[in-house]
């Protein structure tokens, strides 16, 4: 199952695909709001590897 | 002016040679985000059309006003007129508002009309702008929106510039900050628990991107400078749901709505003052409409540590502003440089009529509308000091000020969020630095300033030309 590599949620799906060429997909969390390409690094896909200084605990955003 | 939209202010940027072309194909990630950093880091930074990215239809424009060349391009004067040249041949145009738009039948940017099955993704090519942003985001949109109290007033309108993160197909969230004019409306609309129709115009005309993001008064049109500015009209026409006035030639048009009362997680993104803002809850809008030109060019900026494209975009549009509420007043101002971060920093020349002047300027650009939140650090130098020069303020700040006597602090003022030294976010301490030379009753020890040579004027010009001349030594030597 895909987690959200910022708020580590499991509320994702899949916002659209490249509208050319089936070139990527974009993912969209539906807990904060995050969202993502395929083709990006794994810095921004990998819950593990997103960087901690920009990762979200959504009860805490006001 | 010679162009009337973006596509023809882009052939002109051609022409003078501040526009390159990529035609390889790109990837939205990092590709856009790192042309849109070089650019401006290049000299003369060029605008970069991008006619292929990765995945999408159409083609991306970025950088157009990233470099004093394209900003005077924009304001219709020779690519190398000098800043301090462009401040007051702006603020000649600005004395033009308002010239009134005019609305026209066959609007190009209504040749395609999208009104079912919206996904942004179809017509825009978008792209994260900065790393750790919290998706791709909108960050050149001129939008739209008018005050339910009174919607048929024209000037009450609002043509703003507010970033908008992607956040589905058709919908993006919005950031609306109290103190802009889109808070005034969405305030109005939310006590009446109504939506908030808004029209989000891309790829405009230069002219009205630039107006977009100037902080004019609550009662006057953006659209109405923007026609000063150029010296004709703008051409507008009405949205298709919600009567609201948008520029006819724009490229791409998405109309919505802001939901009332709801507010989801937002943002971060990289912002001018060239660190990330935090996340916060703020307002989404929903997108119903789409209306675009045939082939349209997405226009969108990217902005990191300064100086980017923002800079030039919000310089000299924050100066005149500030200019014009202190020249009422205190006519002795000579001229504002407020280019520094959105006017966080503002230099100001004015000559003194009474000791202590200096401070009273100061003290009146911290309480214009602008300067409350935003302008912390403030110099004040004399009227014979260019304030677009920074050699020249250093030199007033390390030969007039006496430390003890001409810097003020005042702390717990209304600041800028956005600023990272802003503590708690949205309040800071003001600095003035009083760099003018004291008059009476104030006083000082005697001093003379040095004159500048006879005929420097005449070796001025007489040394550029030698300069000029291929192998002209001699020539112009002999002809002493």
């Amino acid at each position: 199952m895909m987690l959200c590599p910022r708020c580590d949620s499991k509320t994702v799906e899949l916002m659209t695909k490249a509208p050319v060429d089936d070139a990527w997909e974009v993912y969209l969390c539906n807990t904060c709001c995050f969202s993502w390409r395929s083709t990006e690094g794994d810095e921004i896909k990998d819950p593990e590897k997103y960087d901690k200084r920009f990762k979200i605990n959504p009860a805490e955003v006001s | 002016m010679t162009f009337k939209d973006l596509r023809e202010f882009l052939a002109i940027l051609e022409e003078e040679g501040q526009l390159i072309r990529i035609e390889d194909e790109v990837m939205p990630e990092p590709d856009l985000s790192a042309i849109g950093r070089a650019a401006p880091d290049m000299e003369n930074g060029p605008g970069v059309f991008i006619n292929k990215v990765k995945g999408y239809k159409y083609s991306v424009v970025l950088n157009v006003h990233g470099s004093w060349q394209n900003h005077a391009l924009m304001l219709g004067l020779p690519k190398e007129t000098s800043v301090k040249e462009q401040f007051f041949a702006l603020d000649k145009a600005w004395s033009a508002y308002p010239i009134k738009p005019v609305w026209v039948e066959n609007a190009p940017v209504k040749e395609v009309k999208i009104t079912g099955g919206i996904n942004l993704f179809e017509v825009l090519p978008l792209f994260r702008v900065n790393k750790y942003d919290g998706g791709f985001y909108i960050s050149k949109a001129l939008i739209v929106s008018q005050d339910p109290d009174d919607p048929d007033n024209f000037e009450k309108q609002n043509a703003g510039t507010y970033r908008l993160q992607v956040k589905g197909k058709d919908l993006l969230g919005i950031l609306p900050l109290p103190f802009h004019d889109i808070a005034i409306h969405l305030k109005k609309a939310e006590e009446r628990n109504q939506p908030l129709p808004i029209a989000i115009c891309l790829g405009n005309d230069p002219v009205l991107n630039f107006m977009s993001s100037t902080p004019i008064e609550y009662f006057q049109s953006e659209y109405d400078f923007a026609g000063a500015i150029k010296g004709e009209p703008i051409e507008l026409t009405k949205s298709e749901v919600g009567n609201l006035d948008i520029p006819a030639r724009s490229e791409i048009v998405l109309e919505g709505y802001i939901i009332p009362k709801e507010r989801k997680i937002e943002g971060p993104f990289g912002e001018f003052p060239g660190s990330y803002s935090g996340a916060r809850l703020m307002p989404e809008v929903r997108i119903h409409t789409i209306t675009h030109r045939i082939n349209p060019i997405f226009e969108n900026l990217y902005l990191g540590i300064p100086w980017t494209e923002i800079d030039y975009l919000m310089a000299l549009n924050t100066c005149i502003p500030l200019y014009r509420q202190l020249k009422r007043d205190f006519p002795e101002v000579v001229a504002v440089n407020a280019i520094y971060t959105h006017g966080m920093g503002v230099i100001v020349s004015t000559k003194s009529r009474l000791g202590g002047y200096g401070k009273a300027v100061a003290m009146r650009l911290l309480s214009t509308p602008h300067g409350m939140p935003y302008s912390k650090i403030v110099i004040i130098v004399d009227e014979f000091v260019d304030p677009f020069n920074l050699q020249q303020v250093m030199w007033a700040l390390t030969t007039r000020v006496r430390v003890d006597k001409d810097v003020v602090t005042i702390p717990y003022c209304p600041g800028m969020p956005l600023d990272p030294s802003s503590e708690p976010a949205g309040m800071h301490t003001k600095l003035i630095i009083d760099a003018t030379t004291p008059v009476a009753p104030d006083h000082c020890r005697e001093t003379e300033l040095i004159e500048i040579p006879e005929k420097t004027d005449f070796w001025m010009n007489y040394l550029k030309n030698l300069r000029q001349r291929k192998g002209g030594t001699n020539d112009a030597m002999s002809q002493m």
